[in-house]
Formats: structure tokens, C-alpha cells, sequence
């Protein structure tokens, strides 16, 4: 019996959970799917970034029909709905950020990824920069995921504040961000650990300010490091406030409370749409990303459902020129197979605007991850980085 | 129906009962939820062996700065609120004479109730922050060169933000209170020659006292939990009670939570007592309802 069996029958099963259970069906979120033999309905569960905004055009074109299950970035939610909640009973797939398969792969909950099943056709020519990464495999290199989008996270500025070029061209130094004079009290910078922590782990390391081994997993005593630099620098102003979300993210740009922010990439678009074409621009950095990629995997639970033809289909999809087209063009993110999703483009009569704009993303994220890059959600040591983050939060 | 009523009120059966459902309800998940606070999670997972981290976490991670934060911010707002509410409440239960007047400002007090509190803290980003009304319309007046950054994203701000929404709280009960003291003894007062100064000192504070603590109850717990406005409208310089516990929920450290929610609870506990202790200097709440009318 294993380990994540009794876990589960400990915690699942008993009176008090039966009325959990009912709780569940009867909570539109968590409704029960139709998990018939073959079914041509694949349930997902994972980040709503990864979703098309319409899934009718994959009905269309594969003649499946997707049911998802929505969940914000929050590494903690998302962890209690796969194994206390038990998710895997009734959705075949889990999209998150890569990383997850370190504890949930070898725990039993993702099924090791057949790469020669006869549906995953785009496996062999998507790239190993992309499919091959520990984003999608565990320490023993075991595949769990496919890619499925991908990018590095820096920060957006205004050009015009801190001199620089306003073609967004430039290579700007994390400084910027966190002492320069340019932008005292004028930063915003994200309240999670798990990027902002890190991001500064990273900036520490590569001005060899600090002796750390991996930002992305800091130890009790690097992350003690990295709190004790941010905790100077907020005591010293540099910050004028601490953002939590997306839409403040959007919101700190546009009324230009700030110039400079860590945030996710298309705050800095949204923002755009209000201030005007490219006054916001999404950095270029010295020092590295937050390299973050969501990978899809498919639940040990759903192997035997008999619709796993289906399922890899799906997953196949992921890696397909028009989920690539729609998902850059819709969100501005890239992803594996940049060439098919412009191949697709071009076959189905769009602009040429929407065409260069395809292109540009690729030629934008090979950029960003010429530099070093990090990020790991699942982290061995997130436990002491969050305690210590907890201190810059509270001073 | 007073038969009924007597035998249900006289019965044997309702305090038995009533402390089964009380302690099952209650007082058992209390201290199922002190009890987590001494597990630990590991790779998500809870695992059952005794553990003082969590504790000596709240030292080490700084969050005791919070909970002394949290203390002076409920204490201030508490001090501010009352010291509003009671005059309003005073003039409305006895100042107010237009029974219209006095129903519309029932009505608008109980706005707060009915929003949502990040969408009424929102608005507030809006006309605090350094493009927003309040500075551009000074600015425009030359009363100021430069914005005041000041306004928004600091402790001013989330004491501002947050004294709106539990004004209600504070003045509906002393209100209450308030209309039920006879106005016979206010004339009586005042015909044995009392100042309004000394008509307030000595009659309708002793007797709003009730009113008062019930106010103080109702707006210093939910205080004490709130993180909304301290998270939006502190910038992340005003980090509370309320904000730790919901990070420490979001990352799933529910024993760090259980202990943090536990400093909460042993703190009102600490506050209530020593509410309960003053007013019994001056004889018990009952006591003081029944002199409200003669």
C-alpha cells in the first residue's frame, strides 16, 4: 500500500469527509464530469492561463471537448486540491507551473508521460529547450509533462524615468529595480517568495554579493541573506509598495503610482491599452528571469478511463501550431513549436501584423533565456524561504 | 401561547443543551485548531508528530511585529471611532427629532454592510494615490507643488480606509443604548441644576457603558482579523494579523495559521476580560439595562 494511498484514505475517507464530498458535487467549481468509456470530454483542472479563450476552435479541429477547472498561480491551492482533495478522481489532466512533478510525480499522482504513444505526434520535433527541461521532469529525470507555455519574467518600467532607450531594447540592470537613485521610493515589487525572493537571490548572486548556491531553492541561511538586503532596501524607501495581483499590477502602471514594477508580462500590455502604444516597456534584463513554464500532465487515475487516446490528443494539442497561434496572439505567450503556430497563421489567411507579432514573440523569449534564468515552485527548501520572506513582509 | 412560553423559558433542558451545542460548536474546534498549532507540514502534507516551530516561527519570522502593529492599529481606530460615534449617536437618539432624518442616517449606516470590502477600498486608491482627486485638485489650487505620497500606501492611509467601514459598528449599539435611557432622568439632572458636562459624565456615560463595550467588542474583533485594507491601501508597509494568517493560509501552513489565529483569539480573551472586569465595577450589564428605564 503506498504512502500516498494511506495518505489519502486518512484524510478522505470518514463521515466528515462524505459531507465534504457533497459539498463538492453540489459546488459548481468541482462538479462531477462525465467520465464515460472513450469520452471525447477531457476534464482539466490548472492556471486558466493555459486556456484558450475559446475552446471551440479545438472542438473544432480535434473533436474534443475540454471541461476546465479554473485555479489562480497559488502553488498551495493548487498542491491541497490534487492530494487532499483528491482531483485526480474526477479530471484527467493538471496544467500548473512546472515543478510540481518533483513531488507529485514520484508521489504517484502524474503518470509518467508515454513519449511514444502513437497520439503524441509533436513530441519528437518539439525542441529539448522546451520539452526536456526540469520544469517538466523530476531530480531523476523522470518525464511527467509536456510544455506548454513558457516565459521569463522581469519587470516593466517607463523608459522615459529611468534614461533608457524607449525602444525596450535595452538590457537593464535588476539595480534598477532595487538601489538605484533613479527610482527611489518609486518600485513596486511583488509580495510572493516565491518570485520576488528569488529575484533578488538572483541579483545577490549574479553582482556576487552573496553566496548562493541555487536562488530558486535558497536554504534557511541564504534566504536569511536575500530578507536581510530587501528588508534594508525597504527600509531605505526604495519601495513605494508591495502588489499581490494581476489587476494591481495593471493598475500601479496606469496611474503611474510607481516606474518601475516586477510583474507578469502583460500587465505591461493591458497598461499600454491606457497610457498609449509602448510607454510601459516589459524589461530586457542584465542579470536573468524568472524562467516559469506550465507543463500538462495527465493523472495516474485517468490511465485506465479509457479515454487515454483522447487524453494524449490533448496533450499533443499543447504543442500544436494553432493552440500556439491562439495562446500567443491572446496572451503574448510563447511556447514549444513557435514555427508550426506561424505556419498556422499564415495557412489560415491572418495579417501580417498578427504574423510578425508571432514571430516576434519566439525571437523574444530566445532572447530573455540567453541569460540565466530560474525558478522552481515546488521548492525542497520553500518552507524556510517563506519564513523568511515573512520578515521583509512584516518589517 | 404564555404557557408554551413560560414552560420553554423555565425548562430544565435549555442551559444543558445549550452549553452541549456551545462546546461542540465552539469551544471544540478552538482547541482542535490550538492543538494543529503544534503539528508541522511537510511537502504539503501534515504530519502528526509535536512540534514548537510554528511558535518559535512567530518570533523568528517576524510576525510578532505584526501582532504589536495590530494591536496599536485596533487600538487607535477603536479610540478614533468611538470618540466619533458617541456624539453622533447621542445627537441622533436624543438631538434628532424628524423621525425621517433619523431613518435615512439608520439606512446609510448600514451601506458598509452591504459592499464588498476590497471594492469599497479600491475606490480609495483612486482618490488617495499620487494622480488621484485629492492631489490633483490641490495641486491645481497651488496649495501643494509636489503630490502628497503620503496619502496612500502608509499607516495614515489604512487607518483612513478603515475608519468608514466600522464606524456602523461602533455607533449602532451605543445608539441603542442611547434611546433607551429615559429622558426623564435628563430632565431631572438638569432641573437638580447639573451642567450638560455633568449630565453626560454622570448619567449617560455610566448608563451607555453596556453600549459602549458592545461597541468596542464589535468593532476591535473584526479589527483585529481584517487584511483587505491593510493590503491594499498599506502598500505592504502595514502588514497586520489578518494578512499573516491569510499568507500563511495561501502557502498551506495551517499550523502556522493555527498558532497565529490562536495570538488572536488569546488576545481578545485578554481584551474582553478586562472589559468585563471594569464594567462589573459598576455592578453587572443586567443590572445596568434595568436602571435604563424606570
Amino acid at each position: 500500500m503506498s504512502d500516498r494511498i494511506l495518505s489519502r484514505r486518512d484524510v478522505v475517507k470518514g463521515a466528515a469527509v462524505s459531507v465534504a464530498a457533497v459539498g463538492m458535487a453540489a459546488s459548481p467549481g468541482f462538479q462531477q464530469f462525465a467520465l464515460a468509456e472513450a469520452s471525447t470530454v477531457i476534464a482539466g483542472y490548472g492556471v486558466t492561463t493555459s486556456q484558450l479563450k475559446d475552446w471551440s476552435i479545438m472542438t473544432k479541429s480535434l473533436g474534443l471537448e475540454m471541461k476546465w477547472t479554473g485555479t489562480d498561480a497559488d502553488i498551495g491551492t493548487y498542491m491541497r486540491d490534487v492530494i487532499s482533495n483528491d482531483l485526480g478522481e474526477t479530471h484527467d489532466i493538471f496544467i500548473f507551473d512546472g515543478g510540481t512533478e518533483d513531488i507529485l510525480g514520484p508521489q504517484g499522482y502524474y503518470a509518467v508521460l508515454d513519449e511514444d504513444h502513437p497520439q503524441l505526434t509533436l513530441w519528437g520535433r518539439t525542441a529539448d529547450s522546451w520539452k526536456r527541461t526540469d520544469l517538466l521532469r523530476d531530480e531523476a529525470g523522470v518525464q511527467y509533462g509536456v510544455p506548454v507555455i513558457g516565459n521569463g519574467d522581469s519587470f516593466g518600467y517607463f523608459p522615459d524615468k529611468i534614461g533608457a532607450n524607449p525602444n525596450g531594447m535595452d538590457e537593464i540592470p535588476w539595480a534598477m529595480m532595487y538601489e538605484s537613485d533613479k527610482t527611489l521610493g518609486r518600485v513596486s515589487m511583488d509580495r510572493s517568495w516565491l518570485l520576488s525572493s528569488t529575484e533578488v537571490g538572483n541579483f545577490l548572486k549574479a553582482n556576487n554579493r552573496a553566496q548562493i548556491a541555487d536562488n530558486s531553492d535558497m536554504t534557511g541561511e541564504e534566504a536569511r541573506v536575500v530578507a536581510d538586503y530587501a528588508v534594508e532596501r525597504k527600509k531605505a524607501g526604495q519601495f513605494r509598495t508591495l502588489h499581490q495581483s494581476f489587476e494591481e499590477q495593471v493598475q500601479l502602471l496606469s496611474n503611474r503610482e510607481i516606474d518601475i514594477i516586477n510583474c507578469w508580462e502583460p500587465a505591461t500590455k493591458n497598461a499600454n491599452i491606457e497610457l498609449g502604444a509602448d510607454l510601459v516597456r516589459y524589461a530586457f534584463t542584465v542579470e536573468g528571469y524568472y524562467k516559469w513554464g506550465h507543463g500538462a500532465y495527465c493523472h495516474t487515475k485517468a490511465l485506465d478511463r479509457g479515454n487515454l487516446d483522447n487524453i494524449y490528443k490533448m496533450l499533443n494539442y499543447y504543442m500544436s501550431g494553432e493552440y500556439r497561434a491562439y495562446q500567443a496572439e491572446q496572451r503574448g505567450y510563447a511556447g514549444p513549436n513557435m514555427d508550426l503556430g506561424v505556419e498556422f497563421a499564415t495557412a489560415n489567411g491572418w495579417t501580417a501584423e498578427q504574423i510578425e507579432n508571432l514571430k516576434w514573440t519566439e525571437t523574444k523569449v530566445n532572447k530573455k533565456f540567453e541569460k540565466p534564468f530560474f525558478g522552481k515552485p515546488a521548492a525542497k527548501h520553500s518552507a524556510e524561504m517563506e519564513e523568511e520572506w515573512q520578515r521583509f513582509l512584516n518589517a | 401561547m404564555r404557557g408554551w412560553y413560560s414552560n420553554f423559558v423555565s425548562a430544565g433542558w435549555v442551559v444543558p443543551v445549550f452549553t452541549v451545542v456551545w462546546i461542540g460548536l465552539v469551544v471544540v474546534p478552538l482547541l482542535i485548531m490550538v492543538l494543529f498549532s503544534f503539528v508541522e507540514i511537510r511537502d504539503y502534507r501534515v504530519v502528526y508528530d509535536l512540534t514548537l516551530k510554528n511558535w518559535e516561527s512567530l518570533i523568528d519570522s517576524g510576525r510578532w511585529i505584526s501582532v504589536v502593529r495590530t494591536l496599536r492599529v485596533t487600538a487607535v481606530i477603536t479610540l478614533i471611532e468611538i470618540l466619533v460615534a458617541f456624539p453622533f449617536a447621542l445627537w441622533l437618539a436624543k438631538g434628532c427629532k424628524s423621525k425621517n432624518v433619523k431613518a435615512a442616517i439608520i439606512t446609510l449606516l448600514t451601506i458598509p454592510f452591504f459592499l464588498d470590502p476590497s471594492s469599497r477600498t479600491i475606490v480609495w486608491r483612486a482618490i488617495l494615490g499620487k494622480s488621484g482627486i485629492i492631489n490633483t485638485v490641490f495641486i491645481e489650487l497651488g496649495l501643494i507643488d509636489q503630490p502628497m505620497e503620503w496619502l496612500l500606501f502608509s499607516e495614515f492611509a489604512v487607518h483612513f480606509g478603515m475608519i468608514a467601514p466600522y464606524f456602523p459598528t461602533m455607533v449602532f449599539p451605543i445608539y441603542l443604548v442611547l434611546t433607551l435611557i429615559d429622558d426623564d432622568y435628563l430632565q431631572a439632572s438638569q432641573d437638580l441644576g447639573a451642567s450638560p458636562l455633568q449630565t453626560l459624565i454622570h448619567i449617560i456615560l455610566p448608563l451607555a457603558l453596556p453600549g459602549i463595550v458592545a461597541g468596542i467588542v464589535f468593532t476591535m474583533v473584526p479589527l483585529m482579523a481584517a487584511f483587505v485594507e491593510p493590503g491594499m491601501l498599506g502598500g505592504g508597509f502595514v502588514n497586520l494579523l489578518g494578512e499573516s494568517v491569510e499568507a500563511a493560509l495561501r502557502n498551506l501552513k495551517y499550523p502556522t495559521a493555527a498558532a497565529l489565529s490562536a495570538v488572536v483569539i488569546a488576545l481578545l480573551a485578554v481584551l474582553l476580560t478586562a472589559l468585563v472586569l471594569i464594567l462589573r465595577r459598576r455592578g453587572s450589564l443586567g443590572a445596568i439595562f434595568v436602571t435604563l428605564k424606570r
